[in-house]
């Protein structure tokens, strides 16, 4: 594999991406409550470069950087590619990169941690001395927590969790948020540290690498510092805690430390989310008493601001659930050609491309999708053949709506495993993670006669003969036409 | 100086009157601490002079109430266990 050169850190991203035209630098005052979040969701909503906003009102010397990845030129950014590079490219980069040998991680000695620079101890402890954002006008608190890592390990089996679940300023020392019960840390809490009545160590890492971010939500097996080094090429430098024996990324803009309380919860939520809405209730969510803050010198903060697509969200969980499921395909001998999730579907609908050989692939797919750990994040799985180019949702809609057969081809699957964030999903479902989900088999049957009974395809590419298709091709302009205007 | 409040609620029926309510309270003054929380207990009433204090209210979803109050913090109640204290 040739050299990797992505940027190690959130400093040396918000660099590339100025330099390339992806960020712009903010230099007017721009306040904590509201506004630094509307100009998130605009630039969102836009498609807009990323705001990286330096002068923050009541926080002198910090600063903050939204939507850091919400396109796929910053995601290319990130892995250190050309920023014109497609779709396509990027994932098969992903997929070299994930496939290649786990890079272990680094301790380093606190003082060339520059996540150490300032650290806050015992009655100096205040969430409040972060600039933490006000991120959607009418959410329930200021979100501490919406681009990061949340660090913990597993007591027994030793292995180490990055994953980025939502955390809620509650009060200065209290943070609360929606760990959901079948994620790696949900089952590390209901497996061991609950029974036990005992508390959970924890570190909230903010402004990590985008690579670490991008490990931090991505839903692989491989645990995350392991995952960020394949991604990155390199070993992640990481330093121990101050409070307990956790490490966490050395170049992470911002720290926290703290405990998991194993008997204390407090509210959390309402919260603008990724499907588009806010849907999740108000609730007791798991509950983080912090201990210690520490952060650099002019620390950033990252700002992720769900709601209507395209967001980072959207844009890079579409982008690994899809990759990842194509791994497990693979991994089963399925002979998928490709996988795909459109962000605007908020990454709930999966589109699997497959040669259909056998009977019942579809029916393969979709159970091994939605059995597989990917399966609660979304409730729609979509198969079309392999002449059907997955990344075109005109020809993906085309093949839906003529060939998925109402009676035969949509296959509900009940009782499965939700989250309380599906906007279909009934107030009591959303409340206990029960799901539904739905297959839509959008092959001919292999028990129809190929020449008899399957359908032809009537398109200038299928049904024309070469010679004549490419004397039109040529003569076009000839004949008068200019281009259709759209 | 006055205080401002905020509290959520499902149903405007939580907001009950003429007695001693436990609630769940975020500041809304301007500063730091804006928008962090504690539990307390709480008077409020709909007649806006009757206290001091102002209570917005917000909705299951975010939604801002139209109702206003005006409220009273009798005292903090501290709900986390002693020994995280
Ligand atoms: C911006 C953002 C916010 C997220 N918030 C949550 C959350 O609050 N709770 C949760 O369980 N997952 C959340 N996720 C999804 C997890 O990050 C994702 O499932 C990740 O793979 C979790 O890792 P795990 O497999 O180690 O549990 C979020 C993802 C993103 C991109
Ligand atoms: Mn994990």
């Amino acid at each position: 594999m040739g050299k990797i050169s992505a940027p190690r850190n959130n400093r040396e991203f918000v660099e590339a991406c100025v330099k390339s035209g992806d960020a712009v630098r903010i230099k007017q005052e721009v306040d904590w409550d509201n506004e630094a979040g509307a100009i998130v969701r605009r630039v969102c909503e836009l498609g807009e470069a990323a705001p990286f906003m330096e002068n923050i009102k009541d926080y002198p010397g910090f600063s903050y950087f939204g939507a850091p990845l919400s396109t796929y030129r910053r995601m290319a950014i990130a892995l250190g590619m050309d920023p014109a590079s497609t779709l396509p490219q990027i994932g098969a980069e992903y997929l070299k990169r994930t496939n290649s040998e786990p890079i272990a991680p680094v301790v380093i000695d606190k003082r060339d941690a520059p996540c150490k620079e300032n650290i806050l101890l015992g009655d100096d402890v205040d969430l409040c001395k972060l600039p933490v954002p006000l991120v959607h006008d009418g959410d329930g608190g200021r979100y501490v927590g919406t681009w990061h890592g949340v660090i913990t390990k597993h007591p027994v089996r030793g292995d180490v969790n990055w994953g980025m679940y939502r955390q809620m300023m509650w009060d200065g020392r209290t943070m609360s948020g929606a760990v959901f019960p079948f994620s790696d840390l949900g089952k590390t809490l209901t497996d061991y540290y609950l029974p036990r009545g005992e508390g959970c160590p924890f570190a909230t890492a903010i402004g990590l690498s985008p690579l670490a971010a991008m490990a931090a939500c991505a839903p692989s097996p491989i645990p995350e510092p392991e995952l960020c080094g394949m991604l990155s090429g390199e070993a992640v430098r990481l330093v121990k805690c101050e409070t307990n024996d956790l490490e966490v990324p050395a170049d992470a803009e911002i720290i926290i430390e703290g405990m998991i309380l194993p008997d204390y919860k407090v509210e959390e939520g309402p919260f603008g989310e990724y499907t588009g809405y806010r849907t999740s209730p108000r609730d007791f969510r798991v509950t983080f008493r912090v201990d210690a803050i520490t952060y650099r010198n002019n620390a950033t903060m990252t700002i992720s601001n769900m709601g209507v697509p395209q967001d980072e969200g959207q844009l890079l969980r579409s982008f690994s659930l899809g990759l990842e499921l194509e791994k497990l395909l693979k991994s089963q001998g399925i002979p998928v050609t490709g996988v795909y999730m459109h962000p605007r579907s908020t990454h709930h609908m999966m589109i699997v491309g497959v040669k259909p050989t056998y009977a019942g692939i579809a029916m393969q797919i979709a159970q091994l999708a939605f059995g597989s750990k990917l399966g609660p994040w979304f409730h729609m799985v979509m198969v079309v053949d392999d002449q059907t180019d997955i990344f075109n949702w005109d020809e993906v809609y085309h093949a839906f709506c003529t060939r998925c057969n109402p009676e035969r081809g949509i296959h509900v699957f009940k009782n499965t495993t939700g989250t309380a964030l599906y906007p279909h999903a009934t107030p009591h479902d959303r409340k206990y993670s029960i799901g539904s989900q739905v297959l839509f088999d959008c092959l001919w049957p292999v028990d129809w006669d190929k020449t008899n009974d399957v359908p032809t395809i009537v398109s200038f590419k299928n049904v024309y003969p070469k010679d004549i298709q490419e004397k039109v091709l040529n003569s076009w302009a000839d004949y008068g036409f200019r281009g259709a205007k759209k | 100086m006055a205080n401002k409040w905020e509290v959520f609620v499902m149903d405007l029926a939580e907001l009950a009157e003429g007695k001693e309510l436990e609630l769940t309270i975020r500041t809304l003054n301007d500063g730091l601490h804006k928008y962090t929380y504690q539990r307390a207990k709480v008077e409020v009433s709909s007649k806006l002079d009757q206290f001091a204090d102002s209570l917005q209210v917000r909705l299951g979803r975010g939604q801002l109430s139209d109702r206003k109050f005006s409220i009273r913090v009798i005292e903090r109640v501290e709900r986390l266990p002693a020994q995280y204290r």
